[in-house]
């Protein structure tokens, strides 16, 4: 091996970030902010904002293939062409280079690059409630949260206020509200759709998404073109990213060195003083073994990465993994499932139109199990996205007929439509886990890891119930709909949660209540691998709100010297 | 993705007796694609593709040369089976112009075009029905709906048909939600 050490103290920092995706970012800046000289490890390439964002003003007709995968694409990459098209594939890792092993079918969507996937992320910036923080503990599942909507509250208030929310209030106490700009306006049909659900029901409501999408100019950034190109890169900064914002932001204070190609296989132990000292890391570019140190270390390399780091830092003191005294580390990995549904058609508001591409659609907030003597065949809850829109000449093409009339009809706006499904929540099972084969390493000689996943009865039953809720909304509304499940595997929704979760307890969990690691205090972890449960928000926003409440934590003990 | 599995379900629709499929058709859609065959017939997917989408006040198929677009994605972006399907097919259309109407597809009158067309659409409607439902995947789309597809998209994503058969918003700048249909509204090219 090609171990090049440098100086120790060329090599040290006060604090060690690894990841530069949505909470690294976070981390780095926080911590930068506060004067810590912080190194940002990254395993991909760097990635600055604009400069880097080569498809992002490119016409449909631009692209050799218009948009589409060749056949070779998609028999090398099968999981990385599910996720990208042509526009976004350079931000999305291939499955060649990484591969990894699906004990059940898993989809596995990564972003190996700076700004991981802050870049593609879906924007969707949701609050949790104690309705969430204390469902573990009211129906027995897992273990309880450490923490309660209460702890989390300003710090959602404060990354709100930082990226840019746009949404409206509701003033629901099970989706509590936040710092938004001005919300994004629903179109004619789903108008339409909440109006209707107003009269038919007093349990529900339909709002605009509430998203990281800017409706106003912001720090600097914006406002939303109105594209629907996000994935791309957004050279108009319309977007919350790491690239956008946190990173630059760090970068600013002086106190940031950002590392890309940098690949950190562990995380160095020292049994005297029962701390992490440091880091292993493999340049990429040169396939050097290189050593950094620091006093504190953030982990944010997104769940299965974060966790697979810790499993990999093996030392007398933790023979299973770093911080893996519950024997917990790899195991309750979540995600949430997205695949049930309805859509469905309506012959009305022939007379309207829209402009622009909003880069969101609407949300129903969860409507079930929210009182406590609901009785429904599921535990927890879920919540609907979908939008509406009218036919384009992609549903229409199917038209029987050809010539001058078929060309006029799909050419002009078909039936106003709306597509809807549940993103449910998922129970976190010790048997959905993550671990290494024992055989296969990957190109840089790190193990390979497996994926063991499925969706079980709990959910099934709770896809039934939101392809049937969807159903009877659009029917109501005067929708002629049916119902669909796409089945998709786990990972599919790319909300990987769990496998390092936080608790109260060293015996049953990995982190404390301030996303430390029990038994070495000088770790944290603030990436979705720290989640307890999955409630069925989008995660991000929470994974933020927990990263900055962390670093003022971690700030807080270094400068009493107890780190 | 058991073939046997396969087959079985398509006996228990009565599919095979009706379309007179067969085995031989397996081996057939997944032989090497004959795509010298394909590149020869340029000028005759141009000639399909123009009468799917013909010129009228705004430009057609030909203008937006939808037939350079369907080789490329046949070539590139289509698997096995639907590459023979598709070539198979246009070999099928020569014969069947020459069998009713004496001449070959580019030949023929507008009206016979429109003929010849037909009975491919309705040929394709059968495959569909059933195939399409059950196991579509396995056997591929059949000529006629990828033309049809092939053209609609080649079309509608080109900038000739993107910005005069359709509308192309480049960089909206503002989204309103609701508002009137102007007067020969065409759709949005993008979503």
């Amino acid at each position: 091996m090609d171990i090049n050490i440098k100086t120790t103290s060329q090599n040290t920092y006060d604090a060690i970030v690894i990841g530069s995706g949505i909470s690294g970012g976070w981390a780095a800046m926080e911590l930068c902010k506060k004067g810590l000289k912080v190194l940002l490890l990254e395993r991909g390439r760097d990635v600055e904002h604009v400069k880097d964002y080569p498809t992002a003003l490119l016409n449909p007709w631009d692209f050799e293939y218009r948009l589409q995968h060749t056949q070779k694409e998609l028999e090398g990459n099968p999981v990385q062409t599910q996720a990208s098209d042509a526009g976004s594939q350079l931000f999305f890792a291939n499955d060649k280079d990484h591969p990894y092993i699906q004990e059940k079918p898993f989809n596995w969507f990564r972003g190996y690059q700076v700004g991981g996937r802050s870049l593609t992320w879906g924007r969707q910036c949701y609050r949790w409630s104690d309705l969430d923080f204390e469902a573990n503990l009211k129906d027995g599942n897992a273990v309880d949260w450490p923490i309660r909507y209460k702890d989390l509250a300003p710090w959602y208030d404060y990354v709100e206020s930082f990226i840019g929310v746009s949404g409206t209030k509701q003033n629901l106490s099970h989706l509590p509200d936040g710092n938004f700009l001005p919300g994004m306006e629903l179109n004619c049909i789903e108008t339409h759709l909440a109006q209707s659900m107003k009269k038919s029901y007093n349990d529900r409501l339909l709002m605009i998404a509430r998203v990281a999408n800017l409706s106003r100019g912001w720090d600097n950034r914006g406002p939303c073109q109105y594209r629907n190109l996000c994935n791309r890169g957004c050279p108009f900064g319309g977007y919350f990213s790491s690239n956008s914002s946190t990173i630059p932001a760090a970068i600013a204070t002086g106190n940031l060195t950002l590392r890309p190609f940098s690949i950190v296989s562990e995380l160095i132990y020292d049994d005297k003083i029962r701390k992490a000292t440091g880091v292993r890391v493999i340049d990429t570019n040169t396939r050097e073994h290189l050593e950094f140190h620091s006093k504190i270390i953030f982990v944010n390399a997104s769940t299965i990465p974060t966790t697979s780091i810790l499993m990999n830092s093996k030392s007398n003191r933790f023979p299973n993994g770093l911080g893996n005294d519950s024997g917990e580390l790899g195991h309750n990995l979540m995600d949430h499932h997205s695949s049930a549904g309805a859509v469905g058609s309506h012959d009305g508001f022939k007379n309207s139109y829209y402009k622009g591409r909003r880069p969101c659609g609407f949300l129903i907030p969860r409507f079930k199990n929210i009182k406590p003597d609901e009785k429904n065949d599921f535990l927890r809850g879920y919540n609907i996205q979908g939008t509406g829109e009218r036919q384009g000449f992609n549903e229409l093409a199917g038209t029987p007929g050809f010539g001058a009339d078929f060309k006029d009809k799909i050419t002009t706006p078909g039936p106003w439509t709306i597509w809807m499904a549940g993103w449910g929540e998922c129970l976190p099972y010790y048997t959905n886990q993550i671990s290494f084969d024992e055989q296969q390493k990957d190109k840089w000689g790190l193990p390979v890891v497996k994926i063991d996943f499925s969706f079980r009865e709990n959910e099934d039953k709770m896809m039934k119930n939101i392809q049937d809720s969807s159903l009877e909304m659009l029917q109501k509304a005067g929708f002629s709909a049916s119902k669909f499940n796409y089945n998709k595997p786990g990972g599919s929704t790319v909300h990987e949660m769990g496998t390092a979760r936080m608790g109260r307890d060293p015996k049953t969990s990995v982190l404390n209540g301030n996303n430390q690691i029990h038994a070495v205090k000088n770790v944290f972890v603030t990436d979705g691998s720290s989640m307890t449960s999955s409630a069925c928000q989008n995660p991000s926003l929470t994974y933020m709100a927990l990263t900055a409440r962390a670093c003022n934590y971690a700030f807080e003990l270094l400068k009493k010297g107890e780190l | 993705m058991n073939r046997r599995t396969t087959i079985k379900s398509l006996l228990a629709f009565g599919f095979l007796g009706a379309s007179g499929f067969s085995i031989f058709k397996w081996v057939d859609i997944n032989k090497t694609p004959d795509t010298k065959l394909l590149l020869s017939k340029k000028d005759l997917i141009a000639d399909l593709a123009e009468t799917i989408i013909p010129a009228t006040d705004t430009p057609g198929a030909k203008d937006a040369k939808v037939e350079d677009y369907i080789i490329k994605i046949m070539l590139k972006c289509t698997d096995v089976r639907n590459q023979n399907l598709f070539i198979d097919g246009l070999a099928d259309v020569d014969h069947y112009s020459n069998k009713h109407f004496g001449k070959p597809f580019q030949s023929c009158k507008p009206a016979d075009k429109v003929g010849v067309l037909k009975h491919f659409e309705a040929k394709s409607h059968s495959f569909n029905s059933l195939v399409a439902k059950v196991e579509g995947r396995y056997l591929g789309d059949p000529f006629f709906t990828q033309l049809k597809n092939l053209t609609v998209t080649g079309y509608c994503t080109s900038q000739t048909g993107a910005t005069k058969g359709l509308v192309y918003d480049y960089i909206p700048g503002m989204y309103n939600g609701c508002m009137p249909l102007v007067p020969h509204q065409k759709s949005w090219a993008t979503k």
